[in-house]
């Protein structure tokens, strides 16, 4: 086990150091955590905060934002973004309701509402947000050079 | 604990997609997927790891990239209960030593974490205090006070350390006074507290956690206390009567000349001793005692008042018992004559 350990580390080093490579494509693509709390505002009422996860817990809310910008000088078509669900997070939503889903770890995909898990009995009943293990937003648009946005998904740590 | 947060952290990076580690995979889920059965949820010091990928075409070839990777750490939950693990009152007598309380602590953090242990045994409310022996940690789990095989508990030296949803028994050994009421009751109580820290719920402890987060007081305070109870319950006695009968002719019809044995049978139950217990029965009306016919276990007594147990005084017989433990039965004889 140890070995293989090792191995996986170095792996996921050699994968991590192929990331700033990546920056000379056209495309540019980050990722950014944060954290919702109540903030106590002066008269006692409270707002809900995004806040740098400097403390996580179970049952927090997170929002993931992913954005991406077309840095080069040519238009990018057939423009997709997927995002795998940690493993220790449950999905709860997205701020566009834009994306289709997979609840099985990426193979299929479609919209959440239209997804059946199987029981193991036979029967089977509508996919649940607790289901999903991947998000994908499909843009139909072309990405013309300079273009950017943003896609904001929400999840509670288990 | 190391070593699920290494796995963990694997099993995030397999989700990123990269396809080179996808063989890594399996052993993690695995664990990933018990992880999450913790009922305070994801483990302290897991890694949560969110990378997004784009898809686009250019140029007429298609290109994917990987967004930078987003690291955060589970901090640690600091949380604990303590229940009595008794089913109720522990049933003891005046003087009993190291009767046997229990208790049992669970971890509800999702974190492993050491538990300093209190007990207490001066409570007010109740009718007595027992004093103290020790407190004696459940070491090989079986439920039940071992002596000499259950490891004695020291504060601030094994304080146990309890992964997340693990239970752990102790046991509290107190003596009873010797000069309590029946029926008298006594508060055992521990208090258990998180090592790294109790507090209001929120407290932080900065860099305290598993895993190099942070370590923050739950909804318990971090520190439970359970309480059990002492009671005095001293035995009692029941008494049974039985006769039979032989009659001058070798029947057992009771005629004028009949033989009746009288059989009294005291049996002690309940827990603890009977003092000075002692059985009077006087004899019928119509029948006369035989003399010297006392018996107390088979061995016979003399009539008179002296140093053996039994008298008879003219009217009726007299047995002393002296003590008599609970679970132990005396059996008296006596005969009369029916007139």
């Amino acid at each position: 086990m140890n070995r293989i350990i090792k191995l996986c580390f170095s792996m996921i080093l050699l994968a991590a150091s192929s990331v700033p490579a990546m920056a000379a494509a056209p495309v540019e693509l980050s990722s950014d955590v944060f954290i919702e709390k109540q903030e106590k505002r002066p008269d006692g009422s409270f707002s809900t905060v995004l806040a740098k996860p400097s403390m996580i817990l179970p049952g927090d809310q997170l929002v993931f934002v992913v954005r991406y910008r077309n840095a080069g000088n040519k238009p990018a078509t057939n423009f997709s973004v997927t995002n795998p669900i940690p493993a220790a997070i449950t999905f709860s939503g997205t701020s566009d309701g834009a994306e289709v889903v997979s609840i099985d770890g990426g193979k299929s995909w479609g919209k959440l509402s239209q997804l059946r898990v199987n029981n193991a009995d036979g029967s089977s009943r509508n996919a649940l947000m607790t289901d999903v293990t991947h998000l994908k937003w499909q843009m139909n648009q072309m990405l013309a050079a300079g273009d950017a946005g943003k896609l904001i998904f929400r999840g509670v740590v288990k | 604990m190391t070593n699920q947060k290494h796995l963990s952290h694997f099993a995030s990076y397999h989700l990123h997609g990269l396809r080179i580690i996808a063989y890594c995979s399996t052993a993690a889920l695995t664990l990933l997927a018990s992880s999450n059965a913790y009922a305070a949820g994801t483990l302290a010091g897991t890694d949560i790891t969110n990378i997004a990928t784009a898809s686009y075409e250019t140029g007429g070839t298609t290109v994917d990239i990987d967004s930078n990777p987003v690291v955060i750490k589970v901090d640690e939950l600091l949380d604990v209960t303590a229940v009595s693990g008794d089913p109720g009152d522990v049933i003891t007598t005046n003087g009993a030593q190291n009767v046997v309380s229990t208790f049992r602590i669970t971890n509800t953090g999702n974190g492993p974490e050491s538990f300093r242990i209190t007990p207490n045994v001066v409570n007010g409310g109740d009718d007595f205090d027992p004093a103290l022996v020790q407190v004696v940690i459940d070491s090989n789990n079986n439920g039940v006070y071992d002596p000499g095989v259950d490891t004695a508990y020291v504060a601030g030296t094994n304080d146990p350390l309890l992964a997340p949803d693990q239970i752990i028994r102790v046991f509290v050994l107190t003596n009873v006074p010797a000069t309590q009421n029946n029926g008298d009751r006594a508060q055992v109580r521990i208090t258990t507290a998180a090592t790294t820290g109790t507090g209001a719920p929120g407290t932080t402890f900065a860099g305290a956690g598993q895993g190099g987060g942070n370590a923050v007081v739950g909804s318990t305070g971090a520190d439970a206390d359970a309480s059990g109870f002492l009671l005095i319950n001293a035995a009692s006695v029941s008494l049974v009567k039985s006769a039979t009968v032989l009659d001058p002719f070798g029947g057992t019809t009771s005629v004028p000349g009949s033989i009746i044995t009288y059989t009294l049978t005291a049996t002690v139950s309940g827990t603890g001793t009977l003092n000075n217990l002692a059985i009077n029965d006087p004899i019928p009306a119509s029948s006369q005692y035989v003399a010297s016919s006392m018996t107390l276990t088979g061995g016979a007594l003399t009539d008179a008042a002296d140093a053996d147990q039994g008298n008879f005084n003219g009217s009726r017989v007299s047995v002393s018992l002296g003590n008599v433990a609970a679970g132990q039965s005396r059996i008296v004889t006596f005969k009369v004559r029916v007139q």
